[in-house]
C-alpha cells in the first residue's frame, strides 16, 4: 500500500515536472506523434499509395513507439535525476523507473482518446476488438519497463548508457516497420527486423487498431514470453546493482 | 529504559570514484578493478537508549552523514549489525529530497507520500504553519528559496512525523534567530515526550545544550564516546 502511494506521488511529480513551464502542456503527448505523422505523410504516402489507410497504419505504430521510447529515455535518467531523494529518503529505487511507466501510460491514454476520435475520418472501425489493446499494452509496458530498468541501473555507473540510448534510438525506430510496411524490406534482410522485439509488439497493436481483428495468438504468446524473460533478467540485474547506487549518484 | 539503536562493529563501504568511472574511457584506462571500494566507516559500535539524545561530532568528511544514512536505513552496512527498535524520522539535511522545480506545497505532498504518510489537509497545514512561510512563498518553486527558507521547509516536514528517533544534520545554522529558537524549543519538547534525537553539528555548545551523549568520529573511526561535555572537549582539541 505504501509502495503504491509512493509510486503515485512520484508519477504525479513526473507529470507536473514535465509540463511545468509549457504552454500546451499535456497536448504535447498528442502533438509529438502528430508532427512525425505529418512528416511521414509528406515523405512516404505517395510511395505507399498501395497501403490502405496509410494514416491509420502509421499512427498505430508511431503512438506505441513513442510510448516505448519515452519510457526508456525518461527511465534511463530517472535514478540519477532523483539522487536527492535517494540520498535522503529510504525508498526502493525501482519506484523511479516504474513511475516513468505510469506517467507514460497516463500520457498515452490522453493521446489515445484524441486519436480514437480523429481516426474516425481515417477509417478506424469501432469494434470490441479494440479492447485487445489493453492486454497488449500490458505486456508491452512490462517489456518497456524492463529495458528502462536495465539501462537505468547501468546508467548510474556508466553515464554513457544514456547517451548511447539517445544515439541508437533513431536506428531502432527506422529498423521497425512503423512508417513503412514490412514488404518493403528485401527478403534477404527480413531477418533483421525479425530480431527486433519491438516489431512484434507493433504488429500486435495493428491487429485491433488497423485490421480490426483479434491478434494472432502465436505472436501474442511470443510477446508475452519476451516480456516475462526480459522482466526477470532486468530485475536480476537491477537487484544486483541497486545497493551501491547511493555511492555513485 | 529500552534500547532504541544498537550498532555493532558497523562497516560501510563505498565504491571509490577516483575521478568517477562515468565513462567507458575511464573503465578502459583504469586497469585496476573499477569497482574498488573504500571503507568509510570502520567498526562503529554504540547504543542509544530511548529518550537519550546523541550528538555526532567530527571534521568534514569524517563519515558523519554516512553514519546517519546507515542509521536511517538508506545505505546497508557491509559488515556488522545495525538494529533499530523504533521508527526513524527522515534525515533532516539542508534541502534534502526537495525537488527544486516543484513548489513548496507540491514538495510537502511528495515528501509526505514518500515517507509513507497520509497526505491530508491537516498535515499540510501543520507543516506550513510551523515553517512560518506564507502561502505565496509555498506556491513558488523551491529553487527560488533562500537557504534559510529551505531549512524551514525541510525542518518542518521532518518534524511533522511522529517517530522515536529524529535525525538532524546541521540545519540549525542557516535559519534566522527566531526560527532557531523555535527549533530548539521543538527539540526540547520532543525530548520531554521521551523521543530521541541524533544531532550533527559543528558547534560544540549546541551539542552540549541538546544532547547528553556524544560520539566523535575521525576518518571513519569512532575515537571518543561519552557524555557530550567530554566529547566536545576532545572535539575542540582536534583543531
Amino acid at each position: 500500500m505504501q509502495f503504491l502511494n509512493q509510486l503515485y506521488a512520484l508519477s504525479k511529480r513526473n507529470v507536473i515536472l514535465r509540463y511545468k513551464h509549457s504552454v500546451v502542456g499535456f497536448l504535447w503527448g498528442f502533438i509529438k506523434p502528430l508532427i512525425y505523422l505529418l512528416i511521414f505523410i509528406v515523405i512516404f504516402s505517395s510511395q505507399f499509395s498501395s497501403v490502405n489507410n496509410y494514416v491509420l497504419y502509421a499512427t498505430s505504430g508511431i503512438l506505441f513507439w513513442f510510448f516505448f521510447s519515452n519510457i526508456v529515455s525518461q527511465g534511463v535518467q530517472s535514478i540519477i535525476q532523483s539522487s536527492g531523494i535517494i540520498k535522503s529518503v529510504n525508498v526502493s529505487p525501482i519506484l523511479f523507473p516504474l513511475a516513468e511507466v505510469l506517467t507514460e501510460l497516463f500520457n498515452l491514454l490522453l493521446a489515445l482518446m484524441v486519436y480514437f476520435v480523429v481516426m474516425h475520418w481515417f477509417g478506424i472501425q469501432y469494434t470490441f476488438q479494440l479492447l485487445w489493446i489493453l492486454p497488449i499494452l500490458f505486456i508491452f509496458s512490462i517489456f518497456s519497463f524492463s529495458i528502462a530498468l536495465i539501462l537505468a541501473a547501468l546508467n548510474v555507473y556508466f553515464r554513457d548508457i544514456g547517451i548511447l540510448w539517445n544515439t541508437i534510438q533513431p536506428a531502432i525506430f527506422y529498423l521497425t516497420p512503423i512508417a513503412y510496411t514490412e514488404e518493403l524490406i528485401p527478403p534477404r534482410f527480413s531477418y533483421v527486423i525479425k530480431l527486433n522485439p519491438i516489431y512484434y509488439y507493433i504488429k500486435l497493436f495493428r491487429y485491433p487498431l488497423y485490421e480490426s481483428k483479434a491478434p494472432d495468438f502465436h505472436i501474442f504468446a511470443v510477446c508475452s514470453i519476451i516480456s516475462l524473460v526480459t522482466l526477470m533478467v532486468s530485475l536480476f540485474i537491477f537487484n544486483r546493482l541497486k545497493n551501491q547506487f547511493i555511492t555513485a549518484i | 529504559m529500552s534500547l532504541l539503536l544498537d550498532l555493532n562493529n558497523v562497516n560501510v563501504r563505498y565504491r571509490t570514484n577516483h575521478a568517477g568511472i562515468h565513462s567507458m574511457k575511464d573503465l578502459l584506462t583504469s586497469f585496476a578493478n573499477p569497482f574498488q571500494t573504500t571503507l568509510i566507516l570502520k567498526d562503529i559500535s554504540f547504543q542509544l537508549q530511548k529518550g537519550q539524545s546523541m550528538g555526532i561530532l567530527g571534521r568534514n568528511g569524517s563519515g558523519k552523514s554516512t553514519l546517519l544514512r546507515a542509521i536511517a536505513g538508506i545505505i546497508k552496512p557491509s559488515k556488522g549489525s545495525l538494529k533499530s527498535f523504533g521508527t526513524i524520522a527522515p534525515i533532516l539535511a539542508l534541502g534534502a529530497g526537495l525537488e527544486l522545480e516543484l513548489t513548496g506545497y507540491e514538495n510537502i505532498q511528495l515528501l509526505l507520500s514518500l515517507y509513507g504518510r497520509k497526505v491530508t489537509k491537516e498535515a499540510i497545514n501543520e507543516i506550513a504553519s510551523f515553517s512560518e512561510l506564507d502561502d505565496a512563498t509555498l506556491n513558488q518553486a523551491t529553487k527560488c528559496y533562500s537557504s534559510g527558507m529551505l531549512a524551514r521547509l525541510t525542518f518542518s516536514i521532518s518534524f511533522s512525523h511522529h517517530c522515536d528517533i529524529y535525525i538532524i544534520d546541521e540545519v540549525l545554522a542557516v535559519g534566522d534567530m527566531g526560527f532557531q529558537t523555535k527549533c530548539i524549543d521543538k527539540i526540547n519538547e520532543l525530548k520531554k515526550q521521551g523521543k530521541s534525537i541524533i544531532f550533527v553539528s559543528h558547534f560544540p555548545d549546541e551539542v552540549v545544550k541538546i544532547c547528553d551523549q556524544a560520539i566523535l568520529l575521525e576518518k571513519g573511526v569512532l575515537i571518543h564516546k561519552g557524555t557530550s561535555e567530554e566529547v566536545c572537549q576532545h572535539y575542540k582539541e582536534l583543531f
